[in-house]
């Protein structure tokens, strides 16, 4: 309901098409501001091979249109990894998947949380194929001039263990669960 | 698409020694229409619908308005966008981005269309393959006020 049929005009990749689109769905389980416990550190529920279409699908919706951004076969021959550039905020939808709607970092999904700023680091782009764990460890709450900030650190590896980048998300959130609930029934 | 053009890799970035504080990076520009701001959606896989979702958007009014808003991590994506687009998120001649810290000021309503640019803020000297700087980008909205800024680090070759 919340999501509006429109958006299914722009499925790029089987992995939208899978993918929960109902922003709301399940949200009583989602972790809260509140339950959230500082220095908790766990992997994120879901892994997220690297396609080259969600790579290009990224890079498009960020408004690239040179063909080492979205043309795979042109980006093989042409780019210096051989393969697509990656737009350096394609974290984004490797941090959204692996996290799903349950468990720790869920709060990243609250409906009324806004984004105050992010930081995120890269020590290598994400390579096709590639299998992506993601590790979060709650990193610190608190309250300033009324709102409620909650961080948490996101380590990205691969599949041998090399750290690709990391992303210490922020946001500020309804408070509790209760808070929660005025903005899914808004 | 034809590739048998054999134009060596690109893109190339500057090389450390030449580059100066104050070297302005080209401009890019953004118009976050709604039908844009759904696909971002679709590809962050953020589907909050304080971005795509009207109807609630205007009973929730989570920034105080009552309308969809382009997503933070969209006008991270613009910042960002000056760096890469200028010298590559890796460049063919070993540059690559280390870093973005952005900052968001204001929520950009549909249909605004958002310009950035950077220029080279500081030069950090850390040695033979391993100097990197920093660039200031600020993004500002169709009327001006300033959206998001960020810091970002960028390793370029000697």
């Amino acid at each position: 309901m919340q999501t509006p049929d429109r958006l299914n005009r722009y499925i790029e990749t089987q992995r939208q098409k899978d993918f929960e689109r109902q922003f709301h769905l399940g949200w009583e389980q989602y972790e809260t501001w509140e339950e959230a416990t500082v220095g908790e550190r766990a992997d994120a529920s879901h892994t997220f091979t690297v396609a080259d279409d969600d790579v290009a699908s990224y890079n498009r919706a960020c408004g690239e249109t040179d063909p080492l951004y979205v043309d795979p076969e042109y980006a093989g021959v042409h780019s210096p990894t051989g393969e697509l550039l990656q737009h350096p905020i394609f974290v984004t939808a490797v941090a959204f998947y692996c996290i799903g709607s349950s468990g720790i970092g869920s709060w990243i999904r609250t409906p009324g949380a806004r984004n105050p700023g992010q930081q995120i680091e890269i020590n290598e782009p994400f390579g096709v194929g590639e299998v992506i764990t993601t590790t979060i460890t709650t990193r610190q709450k608190f309250v300033q001039r009324g709102k409620h900030y909650l961080t948490m650190f996101m380590e990205f590896r691969n599949q041998d263990g090399v750290l690709k980048a990391t992303w210490d998300c922020s946001l500020i959130l309804p408070a509790t669960r209760a808070d929660v609930g005025r903005f899914v029934h808004a | 698409m034809n590739i048998s053009n054999p134009s060596p890799p690109h893109p190339v970035a500057p090389r450390f020694g030449e580059i100066e504080t104050g070297t302005e990076l080209p401009a890019i520009e953004l118009c976050y229409s709604q039908p844009v701001i759904d696909r971002y959606a679709l590809a962050s896989l953020d589907m909050n619908p304080v971005h795509t979702n009207e109807e609630w958007a205007a009973r929730a009014q989570v920034f105080g308005m009552p309308e969809t808003v382009g997503h933070g991590m969209m006008t991270m994506s613009s910042l960002a966008s000056v760096v890469s687009r200028a010298w590559g998120p890796v460049s063919a001649n070993g540059g690559s981005i280390r870093f973005v810290n952005a900052t968001f000021t204001k929520p950009v309503r549909v249909g605004e269309t958002v310009v950035a640019k950077g220029y080279v803020k500081k030069k950090h000297h850390h040695g033979e393959g391993r100097n990197w700087v920093e660039v200031k980008v600020e993004a500002r909205d169709t009327s001006g006020d300033v959206i998001g800024v960020a810091d970002v680090g960028y390793n370029l070759p000697d």
